[in-house]
């Protein structure tokens, strides 16, 4: 097992080299460069020349490069263009209000995604699964931002039960608080990854529930319903883990756009202003800390589902 | 007589289509007392499988089943489904073909026995695992303990679907329903398997039902015999009955259609044309197309012929019977070609060895080596046909991927028209595949379905530019005729051709370019046996008229007999024995041989009663760690410490023809069958 | 000719599924309505100011938004944005991504492992996170949003074209060229890339409405293609403020970007069904 979370480690290795040069990177390509960054574009060639010495600009790339990373690693992400903060503070003041929306999305998608794919297999072709298959078609073509608009119209604008402008509140400070703020954004955000969770759970539940070993189970005078439990569903749920962990991990990201439409205080609406103000070092700090978590979470995913798997060997 | 266990009636099954309902099983109707094997036997399509599944009611929804089925006091048909729960677990086993999907990848193999006994509240939770452990040691499970909460990955394939026996058994149910169980397996692991099952039915007094397509199998397990073609039973009776005097011409001609291991050589009598599909029947008898006693008597073409009693024990759908022939037809015997001595070897294979590495840990370091081809030796001339013959892993596909450079050899040489192929620059090794081509086992995975039969055949052309200069189409047209299929079918995609057909195209488009070799991958095993022989007798007439050397792959004892003129026997990467076709079969010398020939079921029950067995114990070892000294000595009958110190050398035996690696090579002697037999 | 006979009845297999044929059918008038958008008498730039934020009306169908411009033009000529920034990130999407699951699958080994790495790498960041990079680096123009887009579709090529090649690789018919002399070229180009076309055209489909959203999502963001160019993210983001006013200025484009995202969905399902079920087809193995 520690052979195995070992080799799963060493494998990320060149997956973050390649992903801290390219966002390291990412200041060359900027029109001006990085020196244009810090100075903006007016800048005399005295003051440019004066920057590239503080900032350590004249050294070797590969030099800047490591000292860089070397920061990075320690958690110091450089510091703020716009707010003259250090971005790792900026970065861990929005974090929990993003992963807090992550949970309670994760639990909208599992609480629809799993009931939908389970009662569309029972019957596969029949009316209601084509009922539900259409929904999760609906679920996931809705563009989030539309549905996010949507919900505001409804529960705010009309019915005013809700606010329309979500606020942070943390969940064992204020429950009734954090619940009004954070059940617009998760149901967008869930919604859609429950579509995502009901196609895939249902296309997997279809294809076991025809396998040989569940004509097996028939033959020995097994009821549906334990056939259904002990054969079908584990067979069906271990690869669903993986998608499951894929997209915990996308919200960290990817709940940007909802983040925008609830006007949100999450890590995405954080990078949102970070691009608006070409806040360079901000931009990256983001990148890199949601980079991270995405590596973490898919580790977690893999070395549990190499728990649960019987069948993968650990040397 | 007593009340049969199993009763079918008229039984009907037919599947949704397009525009028509497909009827899949036309009118079935038998019976099976306890301590009886029936065997149904058929091609694919025949219906056979879907009648097992129709007996316990595990059909799909959309299928609709129409007669009488009657297990122990069950009425099957439209009952309810609680009770046919219960039927199922309690008065029927079932065991499925393939074992590597018959059970659940993640629950261990123990709970799997057993869980049904459980379910029906036949057995305690809490004696279950106990109970799992006494099923496994009854069906020859070694270490039962160890192996009862081990998962299915970790069982082999014979020790699975021993498994499977062992949970269709658990109940002690009145009737297994077996289906082709051990199709998957090697041959002696088939001989372990049914041993094992012959074993179980006879403690529990059982009545078997057993389909397969392998008429050995049949005449080693059946009591009686019911024949199946196109969805209806044509023929049924005592198993010596149906062998020696069948009362069906598809009967006799299948009989005749198939090889021996046990005879001399004969010319093969297939069976014209193709299995008919079950969506366009012909009108009348559905074998009257493909039959020589029919021949289109007018009778035959109008009218379906019902199943009629013939004498007490026989029954044959025909309105001709009386006609059926019973000896074999006129044999034609097939000569040995004889190696002209001073003409040199088309391919010489000189101790090839092709190892693959293993990489594990972190790094993926190579921690040692799958040794598949370890020392091989072997010359095809003109003319002849070598085969390799083996169980699978035992080296001999990687040997003919080798020679045709599709596989690295890690050490030896390959010659081709005494120059060496290893080693040749990308042009020099193009230039060489021109010499020899490679046919497949799988004519469905052969063929690019993106492309036209005809591009297909022409497409070697192409590749080597030479398509206008060996006449274009003419040429495929030529082709096309040759391998017996109408260039009519040019513009057609595989897809819409039989397996024996595609074989066809493999075949023509291996003889495009002119090569002098060919290497003949299992170039039957997926096809129906009337279609086997076909093929079988193309590749001869072949063969003759291009004087081809072949280099013939195969694990089936009888078809190797048939099509060789010289056998290597594989065991483990290493060629074990070689000799002339008939000195090999007839007196092998290695004990691997002689196990191997002994569990290979011969279509012949008086002759299979009277053979005596060898059952090797355990199964290949894994060519990544393979045992000291012989690669054989832990399941050979003779072994001494000698044999588990070093290798033997593969030596000439006597004055004979033969070739054998063994220290104690030599006849069988009766003493050591009584020995080692069952 | 042999193409456009696999095009026709894979197209008359797909009308004959209901799903598909509404899909191809939606598809087919947006299609139509962007590229005839200027035949039309649609004015998307033109302001009314008298009449801004005005309801649907027999003058406006879809109502005017702030500067009373019409919202239906709006919509029509957004369709051209979308399609237009879909077909470009398609073809650069396809056109690296095809080839590195060609290499990576067929080859094996470091090839492999580094094409791999790096799809890895682009795949750690959700789309939407790597197009807003990009376009940070890039700044914000119609040619950056249609490469933003195309280069988060590489990944999802890449990864389909080495998997179907990994598989097709071990097939006999792919070894069998190899056993007559063809050479690595021949097999990848000339028998593995035709048998994986159909899984190329389903990524293509399904990559077209990624890539519709994803241009709608940065427009919504604020960093798609830059006004005045019409787009129909752009049009939800500014009728997100007007909600109380005129709630249809965000409501009916977005019913017609939801309608074209799901007219992709079902199109590319009805293509999924084709390839499990090549029999429906006339067109045989070639879907297979």
């Amino acid at each position: 097992m520690i052979a195995f979370i070992g080799r799963r480690i060493l494998q990320l290795i060149p997956v973050l080299l390649i992903a801290s040069i390219g966002i390291w990177a990412m200041l060359f390509a900027v029109p001006g460069g990085p020196i244009g960054v810090i100075v903006g574009e007016n800048a005399t060639p005295e003051t440019i020349e004066a920057a590239r010495r503080e900032f350590g600009l004249d050294r070797p790339v590969a030099v800047q490069y490591a000292d860089w990373l070397s920061h990075a690693v320690r958690g110091d992400l450089g510091t703020s263009i716009h707010s003259r903060e250090p971005v790792f503070d900026l970065i861990m003041d929005r974090l929990p209000a993003t992963l807090q929306l992550a949970a309670a999305a994760t639990i909208v998608a599992l609480l629809l995604g799993i009931p939908v794919a389970m009662v569309s297999a029972m019957y596969p072709g029949g009316w209601l699964d084509r009922v539900l298959s259409g929904w999760s078609a609906l679920a996931l073509g809705v563009p989030t931002f539309w549905l996010g608009i949507l919900l505001i119209l409804w529960f705010a604008v009309d019915l005013r039960w809700l606010p329309s402008a979500s606020r942070h509140y943390a969940i064992w400070e204020d429950p009734a608080q954090a619940m009004r703020n954070l059940i617009l954004p998760a149901i967008t955000l869930g919604v859609y990854v429950s579509g995502v969770l009901a196609r895939f759970l249902r296309a997997s539940l279809v294809t076991e529930m025809n396998a040989d070993y569940v004509r097996t189970a028939r033959s020995k005078g097994l009821p549906e319903r334990s056939i259904m439990r002990r054969h079908v569903m584990p067979n069906a749920l271990l690869p669903f883990i993986t998608i499951v962990g894929l997209m915990m991990a996308s919200f960290i990201g990817g709940a940007v756009v909802t983040e925008a439409v609830f006007t949100y205080p999450g890590l995405g609406r954080l990078l949102i202003q970070a691009i608006n103000t070409r806040d360079y070092p901000l931009i990256q700090g983001c990148i890199v800390v949601i980079l991270v978590i995405y590596i973490f979470i898919n580790l977690t995913v893999d070395i549990l589902y190499a728990y649960v798997d019987p069948r993968i060997e650990y040397s | 007589m007593t009340e049969p266990v199993l009763k079918v009636r008229d039984l009907t099954v037919d599947f949704p289509g397009t525009p028509d309902r497909v009827p899949v099983v036309r009118g079935v109707s038998f019976d099976v007392h306890a301590n009886e094997v029936l065997c149904i036997v058929g091609e694919s399509g025949s219906g056979k499988s879907v009648t097992a599944l129709a007996i316990t009611g595990l059909l799909p929804a959309s299928a609709r089943v129409g007669g009488a089925v009657r297990v122990k006091d069950t009425d099957v048909i439209g009952a309810d489904a609680e009770v046919l729960r219960r039927m199922r677990g309690r008065d029927v086993g079932f065991v499925f073909q393939d074992p590597s999907t018959t059970l659940n990848p993640v629950l261990p193999v123990g709970r799997q026995m057993t869980e049904g006994q459980v379910a029906l509240g036949l057995l305690a939770k809490r004696d279950a695992a106990a109970r799992a452990v006494e099923l496994l040691r009854e069906v020859d499970v070694a270490n039962p303990e160890g192996r009862v909460g081990q998962y299915p990955h970790e069982f082999s394939g014979g020790m699975r679907q021993r498994a499977v026996i062992g949970m269709a058994m658990a109940g002690r149910p009145g009737l297994i329903i077996a289906d082709e169980p051990t199709t998957a397996l090697d041959v002696t692991v088939q001989a372990q398997v049914l041993g094992v099952l012959a074993k179980r039915q006879k403690d529990t007094g059982a009545a078997v039902v057993l389909i397969t397509h392998d008429l050995g199998v049949v005449a080693e397990v059946a009591d009686r015999v019911a024949v199946m073609y196109g969805g209806r039973i044509v023929e049924t009776g005592q198993v010596d009955q149906i062998f020696a005097q069948p009362r069906h011409p598809y009967t006799a001609a299948l009989l005749h259609s198939i090889p021996r291991m046990d005879m001399t050589d004969r010319r093969l009598d297939p069976i014209p044309g193709q299995p008919p599909s079950p969506a366009s029947l012909p009108k009348g008898c559905a074998f009257e197309p493909r039959c020589s006693v029919g021949n289109g008597r007018p009778k035959c073409l109008s009218e379906d012929p019902a199943l009629r009693i013939v004498d007490d024990a026989s029954a044959s759908a025909c309105h001709y019977w009386r006609d059926t022939p019973t000896a074999a037809a006129p044999a034609e015997v097939r000569e040995i070609s004889r190696n002209v001595p001073d003409q040199p070897p088309l391919l010489e294979i000189r101790d090839l060895k092709v190892h693959f590495p293993v990489r594990r840990g972190i790094l993926q370091r190579v921690t040692g080596h799958v040794r598949a081809v370890e020392g091989v030796n072997l010359t095809v001339h003109a003319g002849e046909t070598v085969s390799l013959v083996g169980e699978s892993g035992c080296g001999k596909t990687t040997t003919g991927k080798a020679v045709m450079g599709l596989t690295r050899a890690t050490a030896g040489d390959i010659l081709l028209n005494q120059q060496s192929i290893l080693g040749l620059s990308a042009s020099g090794m193009r230039n060489a595949r021109r010499n020899m081509q490679y046919i497949f086992q799988d004519p469905f995975s052969s063929l690019n379905p993106v492309k036209t039969v005809e591009d297909i055949v022409a497409e070697p052309l192409h590749i080597h530019g030479l398509y206008d200069e060996a006449g274009g189409a003419k040429r495929i047209a030529e082709l096309f005729d040759m391998v017996g299929l109408s260039p009519s079918m040019f513009g057609r995609y595989p897809a819409e051709f039989s397996g024996g057909q595609k074989q066809r195209i493999g075949i023509a488009r291996a003889l495009v370019l002119q090569p002098r070799l060919l290497i003949l991958d299992e170039p039957v095993a997926a096809l129906d046996v009337s279609i086997q022989a076909q093929i079988l007798n193309l590749l001869e007439d072949l063969q003759k008229e291009l004087n081809l050397g072949y280099l013939f792959i195969a694990h089936n004892l009888s078809v190797v007999r048939h099509i060789s003129d010289r056998v290597a026997v594989m065991y483990l990467g290493r060629i074990v024995e070689e000799s002339d076709r008939d000195t090999l079969y007839d007196a092998p010398v290695h004990p691997y041989t002689q196990s191997l020939m002994s569990a290979a079921p011969i279509p012949d029950p008086v002759e299979g009663r009277r053979r005596q067995r060898i059952v090797l114990e355990g199964e290949v070892p894994d060519p990544a760690a393979p045992p000291p000294g012989c690669a054989f000595a832990p399941r050979c009958f003779r072994a001494t410490e000698i044999c588990r110190s070093a290798p033997p050398p593969f030596e000439r035996y006597g004055k004979t023809e033969s070739r054998a690696a063994c220290y104690h090579a030599g006849p069988l002697e009766q003493v050591e069958q009584k020995a080692t037999g069952t | 000719m042999k193409y456009l006979h696999v095009i026709l009845s894979t197209l008359h297999a797909l009308l004959r599924q209901t799903g598909a044929a509404l899909g191809l059918g939606f598809l087919a008038l947006i299609v139509l309505v962007a590229v005839f958008a200027d035949l039309l008498p649609l004015d998307p730039l033109g302001q009314d100011f008298i009449r801004s934020l005005e309801g649907p009306s027999r003058d406006y169908w879809f109502g005017t938004d702030e500067l009373g411009r019409d919202i239906l033009s709006r919509v029509v000529f957004g369709a051209r944005t979308s399609l237009v920034t879909a077909a470009g990130a398609v073809v650069i999407a396809a056109l690296i991504g095809v080839p590195m699951g060609l290499i990576g699958g067929f080859f094996g080994g470091w090839r492999d492992a580094a094409l791999m790495r790096m799809v890895d790498v682009m795949m750690a960041l959700p789309a939407i996170l790597f197009a807003m990079t990009l376009i940070a680096v890039f700044g914000r123009s119609q040619g950056a949003a249609l490469l933003a887009v195309g280069i988060t579709g590489i990944p999802g090529f890449a990864r389909i074209v080495r998997a179907q090649v990994m598989s097709l690789r071990k097939r006999d018919f792919v070894i069998a060229v190899e056993a007559f002399g063809g050479s690595a070229g021949y097999n990848m180009f000339r028998t593995i890339l035709p048998n994986s076309l159909s899984q190329i055209l389903v990524q293509v489909v399904v990559l077209s409405s990624v890539a519709i959203l994803l241009e709608a999502a940065l427009a919504f963001l604020g960093v798609g293609v830059p006004p005045p160019t019409p787009s129909w993210g752009e049009m939800l983001r500014t009728g997100k403020t007007y909600l109380h006013e005129a709630p249809y200025y965000a409501v009916l484009p977005g019913i017609v970007l939801t309608l074209t995202i799901l007219a992709f969905d079902s199109i590319g399902r009805g293509l999924s069904r084709l390839i499990e079920n090549p029999g429906e087809t006339a067109m045989q193995g070639t879907l297979k």
